[in-house]
């Protein structure tokens, strides 16, 4: 018996010399990388189609607002108002971008791949929901700021409404948290996309239908603290009463009055509540995923 | 008409999660039914309105797409359709089974609970809810034909027949009359129309119109449809 003459050759694989750049590089990769699939960059052409044409419909509104205050003389679209206006569009990007970000990574089981990496659980979430805030955000806040330049750069007479700007850049944030989170939360529940958007959309429709009916019915029967509570349904609504309304005295966006003043502490609540809820879903979902 | 392959059908559409949705959303309906019974006592105006743009606006077009694209995409999805196809089975009998699954769970899960929560809100009163409930099964077939040639063209099925239904049917709808054409909506609600004879209820299609667009769609849907699988390639996903 001979001694065992395994070596290990060098065959001239070059090491990695550079910096390790640790735990938050690789979150803000995901990040970014996240927030360019949301938008499309980066992925087929086919792919872009409906961000950017979302995107599109989006801006739409402050063009043609733009276009009357610069050829009629008219103020056009109110700030506060524009994303209750445009929810419906604003409902579709969330439902047909929030399984994207969450749903391959689920389907192949890659999970423990970034795990064995230095990111942790709450970093890979994190990543992924602040993508998703960041594209809601934008889709707001961009048509909003186009729409106030045009107004500084037509220079209607009287002040300019920087307020009601400023009120719906708040508004603003908080849709795009409040949306992102029940969104990707819902998503994340299948690992299949079509069913992921189906499911998003169906929570939107029955929330806001639900809402638009018990609130009729309530006001048809003069009950109008019932009616006002149901419009907080729908999330749109409820944004708009509690930030825009209650903390900012904006003008409601609603076809029927939103409860009284005092309530504003509770819708507040309402929405931390929710957004509270919705992240620890996800990190639930993810454990659960990570584990297998 | 296959047994086994339809057996699949529904075992992919029950099984796991997809069943959930496919009950939530009846359940919902059946609640504020009952509810708005509670609360308003369940007057004709009323229930009239609630069934056009609840059942028939929000909850027949949700469940149709789930069901139409729930029976082909996902095996798409996964790329095990290649099994399927593989087998010496006409492509059109596929989707014709298919077809009849989805509308099979669409009689059950749309139809049934359409009737139901006409029935709680104002019992057989004018045919109401006769009249809902033969349109919520029309207009089911033709969403079910409809949204499986979808999910057969495209991956981003559902995304496109979210934006038809809402943006198309709802918005557009509301604001060209020339859309209300083109619109399962509308020729749902012309059928019920034509059954209830409720005086709030009034379409501005013709039943001759709606019939023939409602046959033209669903059966137009489901031929595209086979002969589309009969030279289906499948491509990988980004």
């Amino acid at each position: 018996m001979s001694e065992p003459t395994g070596v290990i050759h060098d065959i001239g694989y070059r090491h990695y010399g550079g910096a390790r750049l640790g735990r938050g590089h690789a979150t803000a990769a995901l990040l970014v990388h996240s927030l360019r699939g949301i938008f499309g960059l980066g992925r087929t052409a086919r792919a872009k189609i409906v961000p950017f044409l979302i995107v599109g419909v989006m801006m739409l509104p402050a063009v043609v607002s733009i276009a009357i205050m610069a050829l009629l003389k008219q103020p056009g679209m109110t700030y506060t108002s524009y994303g209750v206006t445009m929810q419906a569009v604003l409902a579709i990007f969330l439902a047909a971008q929030s399984p994207y970000i969450v749903a391959p990574d689920l389907r192949f089981r890659v999970l423990p791949l970034y795990l064995s990496r230095p990111v942790t659980l709450w970093d890979y979430v994190g990543a992924k929901l602040a993508a998703m805030i960041v594209a809601m955000f934008l889709l707001l806040a961009v048509p909003l700021t186009v729409l106030y330049v045009g107004e500084l750069v037509i220079d209607l007479e009287g002040p300019p409404h920087t307020g009601g700007y400023l009120t719906s850049m708040a508004g603003a944030a908080v849709y795009a948290i409040l949306l992102a989170c029940l969104g990707v939360a819902i998503a994340s529940f299948t690992p299949r996309r079509g069913l992921g958007v189906a499911s998003v959309i169906a929570f939107y429709l029955l929330t806001s239908a639900v809402s638009t009916i018990v609130s009729a019915t309530m006001d048809s029967v003069n009950n109008y603290t019932a009616s006002g509570w149901a419009l907080m349904i729908n999330p749109f609504f409820l944004v708009d009463a509690a930030v825009q309304v209650g903390l900012f005295d904006a003008a409601p966006s609603a076809p029927v009055a939103y409860p009284d003043g005092t309530s504003v502490v509770l819708q507040l609540l309402i929405v931390a509540v929710l957004i509270a809820l919705s992240v620890i879903a996800l990190i639930m979902r993810y454990r659960k995923a990570a584990a297998r | 008409m296959n047994a086994v392959i339809a057996g699949i059908s529904y075992r992919a559409l029950l099984g796991r999660r997809r069943i959930w949705l496919l009950v939530l959303l009846p359940v919902v309906l059946i609640a504020l039914a009952v509810l708005l019974r509670i609360v308003s006592g369940g007057s004709e105006l009323i229930t009239v309105e609630f069934m056009q743009k609840f059942a028939l606006g929000a909850i027949l077009p949700l469940l149709g797409l789930i069901a139409g694209t729930g029976v082909i995409a996902p095996e798409i999805d996964d790329g095990t359709i290649v099994h399927l196809l593989a087998k010496p089975i006409s492509r059109p009998v596929i989707a014709q089974t298919k077809f009849l699954v989805a509308a099979s769970m669409l009689a059950l899960f749309a139809a049934v609970p359409t009737f139901v929560a006409a029935y709680l809100l104002i019992n057989l009163e004018s045919g109401i809810a006769y009249g809902f409930a033969l349109g919520a099964l029309v207009g089911g077939l033709a969403y079910a034909a409809l949204f499986m040639l979808l999910g057969i063209l495209t991956r981003h099925a559902v995304t496109i027949g979210i934006a038809y239904a809402l943006i198309w049917e709802g918005v557009v709808g509301n604001f060209v009359p020339g859309a209300r054409r083109f619109s399962i909506q509308q020729w749902a609600q012309t059928i019920a129309d034509q059954v209830s004879s409720s005086s709030f209820l009034s379409s501005e299609l013709t039943l001759g119109f709606a019939v023939t667009a409602l046959l033209v769609v669903t059966v137009g849907a489901v031929v595209w449809a086979g002969q589309r699988l009969r030279s289906f390639s499948l491509t990988g996903d980004e």
